[in-house]
């Protein structure tokens, strides 16, 4: 498994970026995840927040930040609807926590892995999601699998055109 | 014990940060009378602010973001409507440029400027008093159907106030911010309005399912219920006035969790998904135009004439009865006075009269021989002579 594993720590490279990257990613992502759901109408299977979340939990490789930067996102997500706050951020959490911990496993500069990496997230997240809504809170929500199959879909998309493109304000050493 | 923390560093703040969520989400919902989970009608403190720092941050950019695709859209099209013109005559090209450009550009006003006017024509005309919004963002969840208005507590918005357009209800304002508040759609699964279809007359609550669509739910299987059949709100929610359009009856469907119950799927009369201004009703006094509210006070003043003149009638009576020599007998008990019995009279009793009536008839006049002194020594059957 010579592509997905990296062999010692020393091959793996933590990814750093400018602050202003760190602050205004993570904000266009939650604005444009408001706002485009009014022009795209039901057509909005994407979760962008989720995407930033995945792309920096495993560029950074720090479980700690990835947990912490899926909450923050998480839970900015849960305030602007009508739920319970705490349903994204749990899911989140999780996702942030596990992008992290694989990214000190595998080859991130592969951006195949990347992309499928993210389609097996979202799908967790959206596991999650549900799974906190409807075990944890015992709230009634009825879904749609093949909506979250497709936002998995729509998600990998955007990774495939935005991780390039957020690679190239990485600083290199 | 440090080496421990060291070790499961990554485990211990994640461990932390879902325990504390799961604290916070355990705070936002109870569980109702009925055994089921609910959450919270209103948000805590805590979470409001929340979702108050989360709009403020999100909002302004939504705004921005807004005006600047209206911007780019009229852009696009005058693109559009210059490239077709240049082609079409090459010579002409700047003046045709600039004209089509006014032009697009007008059309565009033209087509807001008739939606307003709509909205306004149909807020003048509307009995209870409203206010104009625009939408400026949804909450980005697909298991959120809720949008942001562009108005807010400053403007007067309230909480659980209905919002709608000329073609039909919209949803409620479930949170309200200084300039901005969120609106619950209709076709949300925690959404609830009273609605009642027009012709069977047959009631029940409409909220969303997991498709996004508005359904009635709690409706017993009835064949009457046909596509086609408008949804009219109930008005029984407090919240909805009575009868403003919902939609029409899409389809009916078995409920998979009841049986003998049914719900019916209802294509709403607004399209959601493509809402730019709407209504909100700040007020449901009736408010009434100006010559109805002059009929209406005429209406007022001779109600209170035709009161007062019966007032003046029954004083009238009353001294009149005063003045009247009384039936009161001084003599007898008040229990035994003849205008406190309240005996029925005996009742009277009407002798028939007959068609023909003849001497024999009683009280009818005697004939002339029985006039005479032996007329009594006659048995009344005895037959006359006659005389010639």
């Amino acid at each position: 498994m010579p592509v997905l594993m990296a062999h010692t720590r020393r091959d793996v490279e933590v990814h750093r970026f400018p602050m202003l990257v760190y602050a205004l990613v993570p904000l266009v992502a939650l604005v444009l995840q408001a706002w485009l759901p009014r022009v795209l109408g039901r057509f909005a299977w994407f979760d962008l927040p989720l995407v930033v979340t995945v792309y920096f939990a495993l560029g950074r490789q720090s479980p700690i930040q990835g947990t912490l930067l899926g909450a923050a996102l998480g839970i900015f997500q849960d305030a602007l609807t009508q739920h319970a706050i705490g349903i994204n951020g749990i899911a989140k959490t999780v996702v942030g926590f596990l992008a992290a911990s694989l990214g000190v496993r595998i080859d991130v500069e592969n951006h195949t892995i990347r992309v499928v990496l993210t389609f097996l997230l979202s799908l967790i997240a959206s596991v999650l999601y549900v799974f906190v809504f409807q075990i944890l809170l015992g709230l009634s929500l009825a879904w749609a699998p093949l909506t979250e199959l497709l936002r998995a879909l729509g998600n990998t998309v955007i990774a495939l055109v935005l991780f390039p493109l957020l690679d190239r304000f990485k600083i290199s050493d | 014990m440090e080496t421990f923390f060291a070790r499961y560093r990554n485990l211990v703040v994640l461990l932390a940060v879902l325990v504390v969520q799961i604290l916070g989400l355990a705070m936002q919902v109870h569980q109702t009378d009925s055994g089921r989970m609910s959450m919270d009608r209103h948000d805590g403190r805590g979470v409001r602010l929340l979702r108050l720092w989360a709009e403020a941050l999100v909002s302004p950019p939504e705004r921005i973001f807004h005006a600047t695709s209206q911007g780019i859209a009229g852009l696009w099209e005058n693109y559009i409507d210059l490239r077709h013109v240049r082609e079409q005559n090459r010579q002409l090209a700047q003046t045709v440029d600039r004209l089509r450009l006014e032009q697009a550009a007008l059309l565009e006003d033209a087509r807001q400027g008739q939606r307003l006017q709509g909205l306004l024509h149909f807020q003048e005309k509307y009995i209870y008093k409203t206010l104009a919004a625009q939408i400026i963002g949804t909450s980005g969840s697909p298991q959120s159907h809720v949008v942001y208005l562009d108005k807010g507590a400053a403007e007067g918005l309230a909480r659980d106030m209905a919002v709608i357009t000329p073609d039909g209800i919209v949803g409620k304002v479930r949170e309200v911010f200084p300039h901005s508040a969120q609106v619950l759609l209709m076709n949300d699964q925690t959404s609830g309005a009273g609605v009642i279809l027009e012709t069977t007359r047959i009631r029940g609550i409409l909220r969303g399912n997991a498709a996004g669509q508005p359904q009635v739910v709690n409706i017993m299987a009835d064949n009457r219920i046909k596509p086609g059949e408008k949804v009219l709100t109930a008005g029984g929610d407090e919240i909805y006035p009575r009868g403003l359009p919902v939609g029409v009856v899409e389809k009916v469907v078995p409920d998979p969790e009841r049986d003998s119950y049914i719900h019916v799927i209802v294509k709403p009369a607004v399209a959601l998904d493509r809402l730019d201004e709407v209504l909100v009703i700040t007020s449901t006094e009736p408010r009434f135009p100006p010559e109805q509210q002059q009929d209406m006070a005429t209406s007022e003043t001779l109600k209170g004439a035709e009161v007062q003149a019966e007032e003046a009638q029954k004083k009238a009576s009353e001294i009149m009865a005063e003045r009247l020599p009384g039936l009161i007998d001084p003599k007898l008990p008040p229990e035994q006075q003849p205008l406190l019995d309240s005996t029925p009279p005996p009742p009277v009793a009407h002798t028939p009269l007959p068609t023909h009536p003849d001497r024999f008839t009683p009280g009818a006049d005697p004939a002339p021989e029985s006039s005479t002194g032996n007329a009594t020594s006659q048995s009344p059957n005895t037959p006359q002579r006659r005389n010639p």
